[in-house]
């Protein structure tokens, strides 16, 4: 009852922010609403499947270039980027997965952490097919027309919110329909003990690729807002370093929560910006926090409280 | 009487060593198969390789008149077999409940698709597992615990949710791995008696692994003796633990018998 009420506040505090913020905090909500995305996606895969994953990154380029590249060739607009993103990351997603299947912990993290860099590097290398370092640009999504009747312009930073803001929390809920679902009751007995998932007769292996491929569909329609949000992609904005930072906003907020790993992409997602007036101290005092967090809290913010209420 | 399982000449091999060595049984319809050994004699690899937890070396496996030998394990289980483990194995995190309920699972008529936009169907499926669960774990004294985290019961009430689970399964076959374990005397009664309902009722046959002679005299049919991963006796209860292979293989006349010799 308190949790539900404390949502609908939340929601309709982030639908007034344009009313109350300017350009430059709208910019930093966009971002902390993209990696909610990004960190709710590998939480699915991480937190309740139990499958580490150092590609997330990836997947979020994977959408962005998806839409940067069926713009450039077949000049198509946001709608038709959207779902195109989450395919081709979600297909993405279940090539990986496919591997997780027969590795476990550390060898499936360094199997991701191939991944990510390949997915990088050809990005970044592929330069006839993706612009290589110099990226590609995307246009604003423009006129959003219903029937034939233009029902908004979506061209401003502050239209782009709302849009944004959306398209976020239909991703959110999908989430959490999901954990709450049969499915999410089986990504926590498979993450728990697989062994004993199978001996009753679960099929383990059908619970982890749907994890993979659900995550990265995520991924892929946040790399598609944030490509049309940034008006381009480059191919530095998908590195390791992306997909460590939501590896950390999962572990800092809380690991199987979902509302935890939405929390630690405010959070660390803000706090750089917090940070910017002490930028020389900035990667010391992340990495300060990250120390302390897993030593003191390894289950996380929420994990914690969750623990502590129960 | 059919045979229900039937194992033939089943064998495994971990390097060099044998730890199942061409066995044959049968569990019949409708019985309570004990299965006995001294420390070490492959019971548990056995189980293994009947549930499909370990592949097979060679041999082959049979349930229902079905060639089960290269089946992965979750398709075993589909098939109406349900097994518990030697040491302890409930998922943690999750209520008594749900434990159960993850059981019925693979068994469940609505998709995963309808369970996630929450189609009435699956929703009206799901509550009603969740009534029987309740049923079941009445049956098993455990009705004020279903809400709780199967970690902060108790190792005797744990034990009683693993055999809750397995009968919500409904299998047909049931492995038992030494159920007993570190039971106290009254909770080992609870136990005959619950796998005496098991089989009555339920009419759920059980290969049953265990040391606890109380057990095996209380409530097995027929009894199958392994050593060194071979069977070396096998019949009536009380038969064979008079067997003098079987008193050797337990108390261990080698040493006597090298001394004589």
């Amino acid at each position: 009852m308190i949790q539900r009420a404390l949502t609908i506040v939340l929601i309709a505090s982030l639908a007034a922010a344009p009313l109350m913020l300017g350009g430059y905090g709208l910019q930093v909500l966009v971002m902390i609403l993209l990696f909610a995305v990004l960190a709710a996606g590998l939480d699915l895969v991480t937190g309740y499947c139990g499958q580490f994953s150092f590609a997330q990154g990836a997947f979020w380029g994977i959408g962005a270039y998806t839409a940067a590249i069926l713009h450039r060739d077949f000049d198509t607009g946001f709608w038709l980027n959207l779902p195109a993103g989450a395919l081709v990351a979600g297909f993405a997603g279940l090539l990986l997965g496919i591997p997780s299947l027969r590795l476990r912990s550390h060898f499936l993290a360094i199997t991701t952490i191939a991944f990510q860099t390949l997915v990088f590097l050809g990005l970044s290398q592929w330069t006839s097919f993706t612009g290589g370092q110099y990226g590609l640009s995307v246009p604003v999504v423009g006129s959003v027309s219903v029937l034939g009747y233009e029902v908004a312009e979506i061209s401003d930073i502050r239209s782009f919110y709302w849009l944004a803001l959306a398209v976020t929390l239909l991703c959110l809920f999908i989430a959490w329909r999901l954990t709450q679902s049969r499915l999410g009751r089986e990504w926590i007995a498979i993450r728990d003990d697989e062994t004993l998932a199978r001996a009753l007769g679960l099929d383990a292996t059908r619970g982890k690729l749907i994890a993979f491929v659900v995550s990265a569909a995520l991924a892929g329609v946040a790399g598609v807002l944030v490509a049309h949000h940034i008006r381009g992609v480059s191919p530095d904005d998908f590195t390791i370093a992306t997909s460590a930072a939501v590896v950390a906003m999962v572990i800092v907020g809380g690991r199987g929560t979902l509302v935890g790993p939405i929390l630690g992409a405010a959070v660390l997602t803000a706090l750089p910006e917090l940070l910017r007036g002490a930028a020389d101290f900035k990667l010391i005092i992340y990495g300060m926090l990250m120390i302390v967090m897993v030593t003191l809290m390894p289950e996380g913010v929420v994990g914690r409280l969750a623990r502590r209420r129960a | 009487m059919t045979a229900l399982l039937d194992v033939a000449g089943v064998t495994r091999r971990f390097g060099g060593l044998v730890a199942v060595s061409s066995v044959d049984l049968q569990v019949r319809k409708g019985e309570v198969l004990g299965l006995i050994g001294p420390n070490g004699s492959g019971k548990s690899t056995l189980v293994n390789l009947i549930a499909g937890t370990l592949p097979v070396t060679a041999g082959k496996l049979t349930l229902h008149g079905r060639d089960i030998t290269g089946l992965p394990a979750h398709k075993r289980a589909r098939l109406g077999l349900a097994r518990s483990f030697q040491l302890l194995r409930l998922f943690p995190t999750h209520s008594v409940e749900d434990n159960l309920l993850l059981a019925r699972h693979p068994f469940m008529r609505t998709s995963l698709l309808d369970s996630l936009i929450g189609r009435r169907s699956a929703i009206e499926e799901e509550q009603a597992a969740r009534a029987r669960a309740r049923e079941i774990l009445a049956l098993f004294d455990l009705a004020e615990f279903a809400t709780r985290p199967a970690s902060a019961l108790s190792i005797g009430q744990q034990r009683m949710v693993e055999l809750a689970r397995g009968m919500f399964a409904e299998p047909t076959l049931f492995l038992l791995d030494e159920p007993a374990a570190g039971l106290s005397p009254p909770n080992v009664a609870r136990l005959i008696e619950q796998i005496r309902n098991m089989r009555d009722t339920f009419g759920i046959s059980v290969l049953l692994v265990e040391h606890v002679m109380d057990v095996v005299r209380g409530i097995c049919d027929r009894v199958v003796v392994l050593d060194h991963g071979e069977v070396i006796a096998s019949g009536q209860p009380d038969v064979v633990m008079q067997d003098p292979a079987v008193v050797a293989a337990y108390i261990g006349t080698g040493r006597r018998r090298r001394a004589a010799g």
